[in-house]
């Protein structure tokens, strides 16, 4: 019996100033194989299809089980986590690309600081007072518990972001990530302290505005998270927020 | 005096917390990691977080938590530093809450807690499925509000490579490596904390993330510090096995009624369905009548590794059995583990409600690590660790929802420690040592990227993945550990060999892999041969031709200490601190 | 500290710059172009299409609305007030932000971004079409303000031409999707349907409001073109005028 084999095409560039060119691999199928676990195997024996010698292929990985958000990329042209890609599911050839809406490092690698710094903006925490002992926090009842939960799944995969027609360096958009950060503390009983600051962030250029509404972040986001009803509710609280500002002066 | 500049390597929880006490405490913070601190491998911990709040009117007390914690490590914890963390556990607790965490309520608006195993109490607070990264994430978002006042500075995408030391052995500081730049750099510090978590990558695929290499342990292991109870390790006895990782199973697809089993014949080709009754290996059930499925984790761990290493049985010659549900009805099924079965759906690809799922315990978590006094300091001073990469709070075996505790607690606790320590540190003399340690790493760089040979790094890897969970694992035999570290010092040998197929100087990840696994090969033998020398069987650490514990000889702490010498490390024995818990037996009716 | 290696020469671009927190006035332009969507602009098409409908009552009704419309007090203000400059901005500010919008749909074949791509299309044709309508109807040929009975003939003889009249039916259909997808999208981003059901349920209202609309227009088409009131008199004379009193209560 012939072995089974995966055909792949990864889209490389050895560096932001290289240019990028599309390598073909070959690899034995294994039962219950992934991206990731074929990235592995080329970094073990990094060899082209046809034959050339090549360098192992540079990505972000870590947790691989969908909850670290680090491996995101384009499979078959679509923004998903390459650790659940699994490679029976896929038509091949192949396709692995790098988030196009990211800057890029090297190979499948991009740099996504700029959700962090969008966190910052937002101050997307609980101003605790300090870690000495205060006492339990606020009382909060399973039925607020069960609408913050899910918000704060997200992984920071910026998988929102990359499908997002409106995210790119035109608009500078904050993408579904953030704004569904802030809903969530705002939720907080202390978090909410910063309500009105976070709501006014987001009227900056680029905020909650830019949201054009095409819904693909809630379709992608692989938490399952509910992103546009989270746009929806902050965009009220950023307009009640200005509206309000306005009419005190 | 300008105000004392600590380093904290690793943003998991336990480095954290560290960053967050010190910031706190007015020190700034330089926090080095690999990846982005809110991707660390603390996010996969699921089930919750122990402490004896007694919010269920049960009686509990955090003198029991201590006591469960030391009797399900077997006694080999001191316990000092654990009755202190279970003490300090409740108003973690409440100050995680505090910070957002969004744990499960009661209907009062309560915190809610869970059973967990190796305890009689409802002691587990816990948000949903994912209570590790929720804990993580509100640290991060703590240090991300120091970090935007200007506390905390970040390196992320930053490696370790080892400690600066001044002429008395003191840390003045590390250097690092910037994986994208490929820039490596010393940082002058006046104390450093490694919280740089568990070493799951030297067994190869383990439940551990794919930074969990212990590579920074090793490089300070190999500056001098010790390495205590490294033979610990803990094995999960129902992993799911994946090409790229092991990913857990809960436990409760057992208590749902989940059979384990595999063909009577070895290598039997037949498709499942058509495997008659009789020629199913129903081991567990077999083995253990009273028990059957549901015996503890460890004897299911060993059962099923005896099945496959001994016998010969595992599916298609592979270390795989079956955890069979298909018996039971859909509707049941989804009602009680729909999650966790869509899981395993998700990752394998295979409905577990049509085909019996394929699992293989597990390597889970790092018991052993750096050797550090109660205030978490190591043997070089101003080195201190805190979290999974040290050895303090387990003991032989760690009870489950622990660990995250441990890692906030000693976190919390390094934190200030290591500020205390570095406002008495007196000025460095010359340059601390910088430029000597930057030349050193400097020529292994140089060396390692120029080096010709054949091997590949990755395969290299692999080799000791492999050995190391064949010998070092759930059933250890001396004859066997001792082929481990021979495999180990051989691969050693290979290592200078190495051929990197990536010469660049930009995001060369076989490089950076290169450096790791050199540390991986150094800090194996610890484990090898420390479980070699233990001649007994204590929590997690089995071996069948020594199955009692032998407090006499072995209710002690093993320090490895690094020689250089192909003989491998220097093994040395401490008291263990029992001044509150007379050891007693552990048996396995009883708890767990 | 010091470094030993030099670091490679490369840089990583700067790529999507983060929120500008607070900073800037884009918010309230943005939301003024999604609220003269709504009002004035998504009232004056009601209030049109409605009057349009008159068409089908003849040649004289129809001059009558015209009439009655160009009577409003202040009504070249109201015009230039709330119709051209409110739909010249929407038009503009909506070119603005389809230029710096970036199209998936051909990797993201998803409902939501159809529509977000259709919203787009539909709102250039309408532009484009109101554009022409107004030149032609409003500022060219005969002048309706002074001659509103004169409307009939001058939209028939317009339609005469099947391209003219293709034209007018595609921008009629444009058009009303570009309100009803435009009413929805604003309930959505108003935090007025925030829930997924909610959402759900008020786009079948839109999707019938839209249907209806364009059902609507296109009959009022129908009625300039169908053959009921074939070559209309160039301006309807007075005396045969049967117009009840209150036809104007039909508009605004």
């Amino acid at each position: 019996m012939a072995t089974k084999t995966v055909a792949f095409e990864i889209k490389r560039q050895a560096n932001p100033d290289a240019p990028a060119v599309w390598e073909k691999f070959e690899l034995e199928w294994r039962p219950g194989m992934n991206v990731v676990s074929a990235m592995m195997e080329i970094a073990a024996n990094p060899v082209t299809a046809d034959g050339r010698q090549t360098t192992p292929v540079t990505y972000d990985s870590n947790c691989l089980e969908e909850i670290c958000g680090s491996c995101a990329m384009r499979i078959n042209g679509k923004a998903r986590m390459a650790c659940s890609a699994l490679i029976d599911n896929l038509e091949q050839p192949i396709r692995l690309e790098p988030l196009s809406k990211f800057p890029l490092v090297r190979d499948l690698q991009v740099d996504r600081s700029v959700l962090f710094e969008n966190l910052k903006a937002v101050k997307a925490w609980v101003p605790v007072d300090g870690t000495y002992d205060l006492g339990s926090g606020p009382r909060v009842f399973p039925q607020q518990q069960e609408v913050n939960y899910p918000l704060s799944n997200c992984i920071s995969c910026t998988c929102c972001m990359e499908v997002c027609p409106q995210f790119n360096e035109e608009t500078g958009f904050v993408g579904a990530a953030t704004i569904a950060q802030v809903k969530l503390f705002n939720n907080h009983p202390t978090g909410a302290v910063l309500k009105e600051e976070r709501l006014r962030a987001l009227a900056g250029d680029g905020g909650i505005q830019e949201c054009g509404f095409a819904q693909n972040c809630v379709e992608a986001c692989p938490k399952q998270i509910p992103l546009t009803k989270a746009i929806s509710d902050v965009g009220r609280d950023v307009l009640v927020q200005k509206a309000k500002d306005w009419l005190r002066g | 005096m300008a105000a004392p500049r600590i380093i904290v390597v690793g943003g998991g929880l336990a480095g954290l917390a560290a960053v967050i006490k010190i910031a706190e405490a007015g020190g700034t913070v330089d926090l080095f990691s690999i990846v982005p601190v809110k991707r660390s491998h603390s996010v996969c911990a699921q089930g919750g977080i122990n402490a004896a709040k007694n919010l269920k009117g049960e009686g509990d007390t955090t003198d029991k938590h201590f006591d469960d914690t030391i009797y399900g490590g077997d006694f080999l914890a001191n316990q000092t530093p654990v009755k202190a963390m279970c003490e300090a556990a409740p108003a973690i607790i409440d100050l995680l809450d505090r910070m957002g965490v969004p744990f499960n309520r009661t209907p009062e608006g309560l915190l809610d807690f869970r059973r967990f195993g190796g305890t009689l109490y409802n002691r587990t607070a816990f948000a949903g499925a994912t209570t590790g990264q929720q804990l993580l994430y509100a640290l991060d978002e703590q240090v991300r509000r120091y970090e935007a006042e200007g506390r905390v500075k970040k390196y992320e995408g930053w490696e370790f490579l080892s400690a600066v030391l001044d002429s008395k052995g003191q840390a003045r500081g590390i250097t690092a490596l910037d994986l994208r730049t490929m820039e490596l750099k010393s940082f002058a510090a006046d104390a450093i904390i490694l919280a740089t978590g568990g070493i799951g990558a030297i067994f190869g695929k383990s439940t551990n993330s794919v930074v969990c290499t212990g590579s920074a342990q090793s490089a300070i292991f190999q500056q001098g510090a010790y390495y205590a109870n490294g033979e610990l390790i803990q094995v999960h006895p129902t992993t799911i096995p994946g090409e790229d990782k092991l990913r857990l199973m809960s436990e409760s697809a057992r208590g749902e009624g989940g059979r384990v089993w595999v063909p009577r014949k070895p290598g039997d080709k037949r498709p499942i369905k058509q495997i008659p009754e009789a020629e199913r290996f129903y081991f567990l059930e077999e083995w253990y009548p009273k028990y059957g499925n549901l015996v503890p984790r460890d004897v299911a761990t060993r059962a099923i590794h005896k099945v496959v290493y001994e016998e010969g049985l595992g599916i298609d010659g592979q270390p795989m059995v079956y955890l069979d549900l298909t018996h039971i009805d859909r509707e049941t099924l989804n009602r009680k583990l729909e999650g966790i079965l869509e899981i395993y759906e998700k990752f394998v690809g295979d409905d577990p409600r049509d085909v019996p799922m394929k699992i293989f315990p597990g390597m889970h978590y790092t018991m052993g690590g750096l050797w550090v006094d109660f205030n978490q300091m190591t043997n070089i001073p101003g080195v201190f660790a805190a979290g999974e990469c040290e050895y303090q709070y387990h003991g032989a075996n760690r009870l489950g929802a622990n660990s995250l505790l441990s890692c906030i607690f000693a976190g919390f606790h390094s934190g200030p420690n290591a500020l205390e320590y570095a406002k008495n540190l007196p000025a460095a003399e010359g340059d601390g040592g910088h430029g000597a340690e930057l030349a050193r790493q400097a020529e292994l760089n140089g060396k390692l990227l120029k080096n010709e040979g054949t091997e590949n790094p990755f395969r290299l890897w692999r080799e000791l993945g492999q050995t190391m969970t064949e010998h070092a694992t759930v059933i250890r035999y001396n004859k066997g550990l001792k082929l481990a570290d021979e495999k180990i010092v051989e691969l050693l040998e290979r290592y200078k060999k190495v051929n990197l197929s990536d010469r660049s100087q930009w995001a060369n990840t076989s490089f950076a892999f290169a450096r790791q696994l050199k540390n991986m090969l150094e800090l194996s033998r610890t484990v090898a041969l420390g479980a070699l020398l233990r001649d007994e069987s204590r929590g997690a650490h089995y071996k069948p031709d020594f199955p009692e514990r032998n407090d006499e000889k072995f209710l002690k702490t093993t320090k490895a200490s690094f020689t250089g010498d192909i003989a491998g490390p220097r093994f040395e024995y401490e008291e263990v601190d029992t001044q509150y818990i007379k050891p007693r037996p552990r048996s396995y009716g009883a708890a767990k | 500290m010091a470094t030993v290696q030099q670091p490679a020469a490369h840089t990583v671009r700067r790529g999507v710059q983060p929120l500008r927190a607070g900073q800037g006035t884009s918010f309230i332009w943005r939301k003024l172009h999604s609220l003269l969507g709504i009002v004035p602009i998504g009232a004056f098409l009601l209030e049109h299409l409605l009057s349009n409908f008159e068409a089908l009552k003849g040649p004289a009704a129809y001059g009558a609305q015209v009439k009655f419309l160009n009577s409003l007090p202040l009504v070249r203000v109201l015009e230039w007030v709330f119709i051209f400059l409110p739909i010249l901005y929407h038009a503009g500010y909506g070119v603005y932000i389809w230029l710096r919008g970036k199209s998936n749909v051909v990797y993201y074949p998803w409902a939501g971004n159809w529509m977000y791509v259709a919203q787009r299309y539909t709102g250039l044709i309408a532009f484009v079409y109101i554009l022409q309508h107004v030149i032609r109807q409003r500022f060219m040929g005969i002048s309706l303000p002074e001659n509103p009975y004169a409307a009939f003939a001058k939209v028939q003889h317009e339609l005469a031409n099947p391209w003219i009249l293709a034209f007018y039916v595609i921008a009629m259909i444009a058009i009303c999707w570009h309100f009803a997808y435009g009413v929805w999208l604003f309930a959505a981003k108003w935090g007025i349907t925030p829930g997924v059901t909610a959402r759900k349920r008020f786009g079948y209202v839109c999707a019938v409001l839209g249907v209806v609309l364009a059902v609507g227009g296109l009959a009022s088409i129908w009625a300039f073109v169908g053959g009921k009131y074939p070559n209309a008199p160039e301006n309807v004379p007075v005396s045969s005028l049967t117009v009840p009193a209150n036809a104007g209560g039909v508009s605004i």
